[in-house]
């Protein structure tokens, strides 16, 4: 370790600076192709739906069991909304409107976590449990899954929340804003897939 | 000692990794106590937990996240000091490391090291196959060997070290002085040793280690002992790795190319990155998702694969192979790469067809989402995919054929070079043209009816992942040893390598065609009595094989200690990496290159790829034009 530091401090001079050979920035790239790999955890997922409810024909949801569709709609409309603030939070940081870009990301976060804790009542009280059916597996698998994306979209919007309270980001550096936001609004898209396919059709 | 374990490195790690194991004792116990279970220590419960748990205390003790966590609460970011740059110790190999040279190394070193393991376990599997009768090992232990050897040799031995070839070579290939996102490409590195610790593990739990083939087939798998549970988790990991470094070359590629290198000036070796990036990004996700739902239905009593609850059996092997056929093309394509490198340099010719080159690669990445069902002919699924498979799967043939035929073409009245690479070149050549045919073959449902699950898939899938695959590696890791190293390695010893391997190689999985032909099934630790004799030859010479990787092993290692000095372009080669001193300097380049050329214009008198200019100072030519040689500065 010793060693390595006195090699860097003879000759640190830092490296060239890279050719940016594309329009797009690396981060929001890099976002774009994670939400691909997701989009693609979230087909096999599907495949599974798929294959217990079209293959194998069964009965959805499983007999003697119900889902709250209703219940579950407002839910999607909660999450909806919190794409939307989330946008008003972030046009507000662009036009430096501080106030508007902290409560935007405030109400934000306090919809997400609406959002979680409804999911969590609902699986209190569905009445049936992923060990009974194959329906409860996937009905499970599914709904988890979004919502473990919807637990870990919520941590990056607490740190850019953070971040805001502490003076960071502003209308010229609002990357730190964009990357997780983009993330969030496909958690948002993906759930009003998982909805409709789930609860709806 | 207290400074030690605060500052990230590996004694912080260890602590890490014990923390991990205790918080698993932590969430386990009370969560029994809750529901009431009996008994209320259960070793199973906590080493799934812990198997989750413990690799991430490690990777935080190490200082994976450290970075991010300044990022995340705000604290005020500490400005690159590049200390996490460069090695000059061998400690420095033991640490979280930004450098994607480092990076690289610590990829192909950790990944031969699996292959030595996995090449271990072979031996000891022909050593119980020599004679017919059960003589060093039970039949669950077998299962076992065969398992993690493939599991090894698969997800910790040929896709990392192509990724690690790759980390070294393409940012000097492409002109950029580090990867897009180094910290995350040094994250990818560490979750590797994880998964190959974890699958090796194995062997120590009750029961054994996981013993159901690489492929983990529901509902064997959700029925299988402990060991089980450290592959299904060992691969998210593996995983994870390979997702993270493909999004990481895909970005790097796509932002950080030097000024003058559009796409059709890429090296094939980008290229073929490039499309294996696709490939990982596109398709790991499901062998993730695949070994969820084992995990749901093995830990947690789900019920994806239970058919009495409505759950679907040949739904795992769907999802697996939508997966796992992609992965023979990940494991393929940075070889196609590597291959046309070195081709080209040693025949000094242009490679033949080059845009047809990468047009195949992404023909293949394409299509190679299209046929994964011919892994499951004899599965019982429904008929009428079978035969749409069963097309795709000749029609994937073309642009691989393509390649083989452009590779011919390149060598057509070259001046060969024959040295080790090239020798491994042509190997590779000659074996993975063996291996495509017999997987044409394999592709024809009324042959892979006879043959499925017979020696014959044994032998076509060693003649594409080890005449294929391995060959090319070696090839590559001789090709590039004098850049990586700055060291010459021993020519003598390594043709004497290539030679025992190549006709080692064939006596070991050539007679495998015929015994399969004729019946002997895989997977199995005992035979009958006819197929003995061959099955003693096969042994003997896979022990030659073996043998011929301590050559390797000790060329490697003596002439990194003490080999000659490698000038900065020993085979006067074009692309930037040789453009640069062996080994690269520490940030790659004192200053981006500009790309004027092709690559591959090798006798094309006065043909340049790169220069070290500014870019005004230069003229751009079109891409295949020749451009004239600057003046030495």
């Amino acid at each position: 370790m010793e060693a390595a530091s006195v090699a860097h401090a003879e000759h640190h001079h830092g490296p060239p600076p890279a050719n940016q050979s594309s329009r797009v920035e690396p981060q929001l790239l890099g976002m774009l192709l994670f939400i691909i790999s997701e989009v693609m955890i979230f087909g096999a997922f599907f495949t599974a739906y798929f294959f217990i409810r079209v293959v194998q024909g069964e009965e959805w949801p499983a007999a003697g069991t119900e889902l709250p569709v209703a219940i579950a709609g407002v839910n999607t409309a909660i999450l909806v909304s919190s794409s939307i603030t989330l946008h008003w939070a972030e046009s507000a940081l662009k036009r430096d409107n501080r106030f508007g870009f902290k409560a935007g990301m405030v109400v934000t976060f306090l919809l997400g976590a609406t959002f979680l804790f409804i999911q969590v009542n609902e699986y209190v009280h569905i009445g049936f449990s992923p060990q009974d059916t194959a329906q409860g597996s996937i009905f499970y698998g599914l709904t988890g899954l979004h919502g473990a994306h919807v637990f870990i979209g919520l941590l990056l919007l607490l740190f850019v929340t953070i971040r805001a309270f502490r003076g960071h980001f502003s209308s010229q550096s609002h990357r730190g804003v964009e990357v997780p936001g983009i993330y969030w609004h496909f958690v948002d898209v993906m759930w009003i897939v998982v909805y409709t396919s789930v609860y709806i059709l | 000692m207290t400074a030690r374990l605060r500052a990230p490195g590996m004694p912080r790690a260890g602590l890490g990794l014990a923390l991990g194991i205790a918080l698993s004792y932590a969430i386990v116990l009370p969560v029994r106590a809750l529901y009431g279970f009996e008994p209320l220590v259960d070793g199973d419960a906590v080493t799934i937990v812990a198997l989750l748990a413990a690799p991430f205390g490690f990777l935080f003790g190490l200082g994976a996240f450290d970075y991010w966590f300044y990022w995340a609460s705000g604290r005020p970011t500490r400005p690159e000091d590049h200390s996490g740059h460069g090695a000059t110790s061998w400690r420095d190999y033991f640490r979280v490391n930004t450098d994607h040279k480092v990076i690289g190394i610590q990829y192909t070193v950790t990944s031969f090291f699996f292959l030595l393991v996995g090449g271990a376990l072979a031996m000891l599997m022909r050593a119980e196959l020599a004679q017919p009768g059960m003589q060093f090992v039970s039949t669950d232990a077998f299962n076992g060997l065969f398992s993690v050897h493939a599991s090894i040799l698969i997800f910790l031995f040929i896709i990392p070290v192509f990724a690690g070839l790759a980390n070294f070579v393409l940012p000097l290939m492409i002109g950029a002085p580090d990867m897009a996102f180094p910290r995350l490409n040094a994250l990818s590195y560490w979750l590797l040793p994880i998964a190959g610790t974890m699958m090796l593990l194995s062997f120590l739990v009750p029961g054994g280690s996981f013993a159901t083939g690489w492929t983990a087939y529901a509902p064997l798998s959700t029925d299988a002992p402990l060991g089980q549970l450290f592959f299904t988790i060992g691969v998210q990991f593996a995983g994870a790795s390979s997702v993270a470094t493909a999004l990481n070359f895909l970005v790097t590629i796509i932002t950080m190319r030097a000024p003058g290198m559009s796409f059709w000036r890429m090296p094939l070796l980008v290229w073929a990155n490039f499309s294996t990036s696709l490939l990982v990004v596109i398709a790991t996700p499901f062998i993730a998702a695949s070994q969820f739902f084992v995990l749901l239905d093995r830990a947690l009593g789900f019920n994806f694969f239970v058919p009495d609850r409505g759950g679907d059996v040949l739904m795992y092997q769907h999802v697996f192979w939508f997966y796992s056929h992609p992965a023979v093309y990940i494991m393929m394509l940075p070889g196609f790469g590597i291959i046309s490198e070195i081709i080209s340099v040693k025949a000094r010719k242009p490679i033949f067809g080059y845009r047809m080159m990468a047009f195949s690669l992404l023909a293949i990445v394409v299509l190679g989402f299209t046929v994964w069902a011919h892994h499951m002919f004899v599965s019982g699924m429904q008929e009428w995919i079978r035969v749409p498979m069963m097309i795709t799967t000749a029609i994937i043939a073309v642009p691989t054929g393509i390649k083989i035929f452009s590779w011919l073409a390149t060598l057509w009245r070259g001046v060969l070079h024959l040295d080790t690479p090239m020798l491994f070149a042509l190997g590779f050549l000659t074996m993975f043209v063996l291996g495509g045919i017999s997987g044409v073959m394999l592709a024809m449902i009324p042959v892979v009816i006879h043959v499925s699950d017979t020696y014959f898939i044994v032998a076509h899938i060693h003649y594409v992942l080890f005449g294929g695959s391995l060959f090319t590696i070696f090839a590559g890791v001789y090709y590039w040893f004098p850049k990586m190293t700055g060291r010459m390695y021993d020519e003598r010893l390594g043709k004497i390598h290539f030679w025992i391997t190549f006709i080692g190689f064939n006596l070991t999985f050539g007679p495998m065609h015929l015994i399969g032909m004729k019946g002997m099934p895989r997977r199995v630790a005992d035979y009958a009595e006819q197929f003995a004799g061959w099955n003693l030859f096969i042994s003997l010479a896979s022990f030659a094989v073996g043998l011929s990787t301590l050559i390797f092993v000790y060329n490697m290692v003596a002439s990194w200690r003490g080999g000659p000095r490698a000038e900065a372009n020993p085979w006067r080669a074009l692309t930037l990496e040789w453009q640069v001193s062996s080994p690269p300097p520490i940030f790659n380049f004192d200053q981006i290159p500009t790309v004027v050329g092709g690559p591959y214009e090798y006798g094309v008198p006065g043909a340049v790829h790169g220069v070290f200019k500014k870019p005004g100072e230069v003229a751009p030519a079109p891409a295949g034009r020749v451009a004239t040689a600057p003046k030495k500065e």
